[in-house]
C-alpha cells in the first residue's frame, strides 16, 4: 500500500462529538480537564505557552490549573514531540497512565524512535490531532500576534494558504491513518469537516476506546463528513507534493546543483540536533575524528588542487540523508532550525521512508 | 606514453565469507583485478552508509560491499541491515545523480573464490567504461 493510497480505517466507523461553542481548543481542553479530574489519565504531555513569553513548551502536568495556557495545536512547533516522549521514557516504561498530544508527524516520529528502540510505549496514549501545519518558527518569533491571526486563518481554510512552513503545504499525512492500516495514534482529534460547531473523538485503538469509556463519551456520530474533507485535502496536498518532489528533483540532481543547494550551509548541525530520528549519542560529524593533522589536510589539497573548509560540510547532509531517508517522517523540524532561511533541507529526504517493497528485492543475488 | 586508466575501487568484505571467499581465490591463483582495495570488516552488517559515500566523496572510483548469503551470517541478520542500506544509499545517490552505479552489493560466501574472481573482475571493467569519479577533483564539494 502507497503513502497516498485512499484512507483506510478499519476500527473506527464512528466518533463521539463533542460540542465546541466555545471555540475548538477549548472543547479539546475541556475533555483532557475532565480525563485529569475523573483520573483517567494521572497525567498529560502537551505544548503549553510559557507565560510572559510567546513561545510553547512542552509540559507534563496533572494540575488542571496549567490547562488554562495549554494548546493542543500549537502555531509552531518549537520541539519534536516525538523527541519529547523519547526523553520522557528513554530508559524504561513509565508507571503512570498519560496522554500526550501530538501532531501526526509527532506521532510518526514517535512510532519511528518506538522501532528504534529510543521510546518506550507502555502506559501511554497517543491523541494526535488533525494538522493544518505550523507556521514557521522564525517568522514566528519575529511577529508573534500575525503569526497567531494567520494561523487562525489557516485553521479556517485548510489548504492553499502561504502562511504555513513549505513542508506543511505539501503534507498529505496531517490527519488519521498514516502510512499503513497499523494505527499511530490511539485516539484522534478530527477538525477538519466539521462546523466550527463540534470536534470529533475517534478512537482507534483498544486504548483510544477506554479512554473515550472513562470519559462516558460513546462513539455514536458519523464519520463521513471528516472523511469526505479528509480525502479532499490530501488529494490537493499530494498533487502538491508530487509537482514539489519533481522541481525538487530537476534543482538537485548533479554535483554542481547539489553544491549549489548546500551553498548557504553554515556547518551549524541545527538540522542534526532538532531531528527527532537523529539519535546517537555522538555523532562521527562531532567527534574528534573529523579533525585531521595540516600534514593530512595538505596531502588531500595536493589529491584535489584545493581544499574546501571546513571539510565535509557535504558528506555530512549526504551521511544525514543515508541515514535518515528510511525514518524521516517528513515534519520539517530541520528546516526550521536553520539559522537562516533560503535553504531548503527538508525536502531532501529521497523517498521519506523508501518503499518497503523495495527493499524486498535481494540486491546481491547476482 | 599515457599511463592506462586503473580505477581504484574500495571493497568492504565481511570476515566471515566474502574475506574467506577472496582469500580462497587468491590460494586458487584465480585472477583478480589488481585495482579493487579491500577492507575487512568482522560482518557486512558494520558498513555504515557513511562509509560508502565518504569513499564516493573523497574520490574511490567504485565501492564493492561484498557479505554472507541472506540467512548465513555469522551473526544472523547482520546482511539484511546492508541489504537494507545498500537500498538506501542507491536511492539517495540516485536522486541525487550522483553516478549510483559505481556501488555494488555482492553476496559471496567462503567457498566462492570463483565467485569472487568473476564479480571483482565485472566491476572493474565496468568501473573502467564509466572511467574516474567525477567527484574526484570537486573542490566545492
Amino acid at each position: 500500500m502507497t503513502a497516498t493510497e485512499s484512507i483506510k480505517i478499519e476500527k473506527p466507523p464512528k466518533g463521539a462529538s463533542i460540542p465546541a461553542k466555545k471555540g475548538i481548543k477549548k472543547a479539546i481542553l475541556g475533555i483532557f480537564k475532565k480525563a485529569l479530574e475523573t483520573e483517567s489519565l494521572d497525567a498529560l504531555i502537551i505544548p503549553v505557552k510559557v507565560p510572559e513569553t510567546e513561545s510553547y513548551a512542552w509540559v507534563l502536568l496533572k494540575d488542571t490549573a496549567l490547562l488554562e495556557n495549554a494548546d493542543p495545536l500549537p502555531p509552531v512547533m518549537t520541539i519534536q514531540g516525538g523527541k519529547v516522549l523519547s526523553d520522557l521514557t528513554k530508559h524504561g516504561k513509565i508507571n503512570k497512565n498519560i496522554a500526550a498530544v501530538l501532531r501526526p508527524c509527532e506521532t510518526r516520529a514517535a512510532v519511528e524512535l518506538f522501532k528504534l528502540k529510543q521510546l518506550h510505549f507502555e502506559n501511554i496514549s497517543l491523541i494526535s490531532i488533525d494538522c493544518p501545519g505550523a507556521i514557521p518558527l522564525s517568522e514566528y518569533l519575529a511577529e508573534p500576534e500575525k503569526s497567531e491571526k494567520s494561523f487562525g486563518n489557516v485553521l479556517d481554510k485548510w489548504d492553499g494558504d502561504d502562511s504555513v512552513r513549505e513542508i506543511c503545504k505539501t503534507c498529505y499525512r496531517f490527519s488519521l491513518p498514516t502510512l499503513t492500516n497499523a494505527p499511530a495514534s490511539d485516539l484522534h482529534i478530527g477538525l477538519s469537516g466539521n462546523t466550527k460547531d463540534d470536534v470529533v473523538l475517534i478512537p482507534v485503538t483498544s486504548k483510544g476506546e477506554k479512554i473515550l469509556e472513562k470519559l462516558d463519551l460513546k462513539p455514536e456520530s458519523s464519520l463521513q463528513k471528516w472523511e469526505t474533507k479528509i480525502k479532499e485535502i490530501k488529494k490537493i496536498k499530494s498533487q502538491r507534493r508530487k509537482e514539489f518532489n519533481h522541481d525538487f528533483k530537476t534543482n538537485i540532481s548533479g554535483p554542481e546543483k547539489f553544491t549549489a543547494v548546500f551553498d548557504g550551509c553554515i556547518n551549524c548541525h541545527n538540522c542534526q540536533s532538532v531531528c527527532p530520528i537523529c539519535y546517537c549519542q555522538q555523532c562521527y560529524f562531532d567527534s574528534a575524528t573529523t579533525k585531521l593533522s595540516s600534514e593530512d589536510y595538505f596531502r588531500r589539497a595536493k589529491e584535489r588542487g584545493a581544499l574546501r573548509f571546513p571539510l565535509d560540510t557535504m558528506l555530512f547532509h549526504l551521511g544525514r540523508m543515508s541515514h535518515m531517508a528510511l525514518s524521516c517522517v517528513s515534519c520539517g523540524a530541520c528546516e526550521d532550525g536553520l539559522p537562516h532561511v533560503h535553504f531548503r533541507i527538508s525536502g531532501l529526504q529521497p523517498r521519506r521512508r523508501a518503499d518497503p517493497a523495495s527493499i524486498q528485492l535481494y540486491p546481491g543475488n547476482k | 606514453m599515457e599511463k592506462a586508466y586503473t580505477p581504484q575501487i574500495i571493497g568492504f568484505l565481511c570476515n566471515w565469507c566474502s574475506y574467506t571467499g577472496a582469500d580462497l581465490a587468491g590460494v586458487s591463483r584465480l585472477q583478480i583485478p589488481s585495482s579493487i582495495r579491500v577492507i575487512r570488516l568482522m560482518c557486512s552488517g558494520r558498513i555504515d552508509p557513511l562509509f560508502v559515500t565518504k569513499a564516493i566523496f573523497k574520490g574511490s572510483d567504485g565501492v564493492m560491499m561484498m557479505g554472507c548469503h541472506p540467512g548465513d551470517c555469522h551473526y544472523q541478520k547482520g546482511n539484511y541491515y546492508t541489504r537494507r542500506r545498500y537500498k538506501t544509499i542507491k536511492t539517495v545517490l540516485e536522486v541525487l545523480h550522483l553516478d549510483a552505479e559505481r556501488i555494488v552489493l555482492s553476496w559471496v560466501s567462503a567457498s566462492e573464490g570463483v565467485k569472487y574472481a568473476r564479480v571483482t573482475k565485472e566491476f572493474s571493467n565496468k568501473i573502467t567504461g564509466l572511467g574516474p569519479n567525477p567527484l574526484k577533483k570537486e573542490i566545492f564539494l
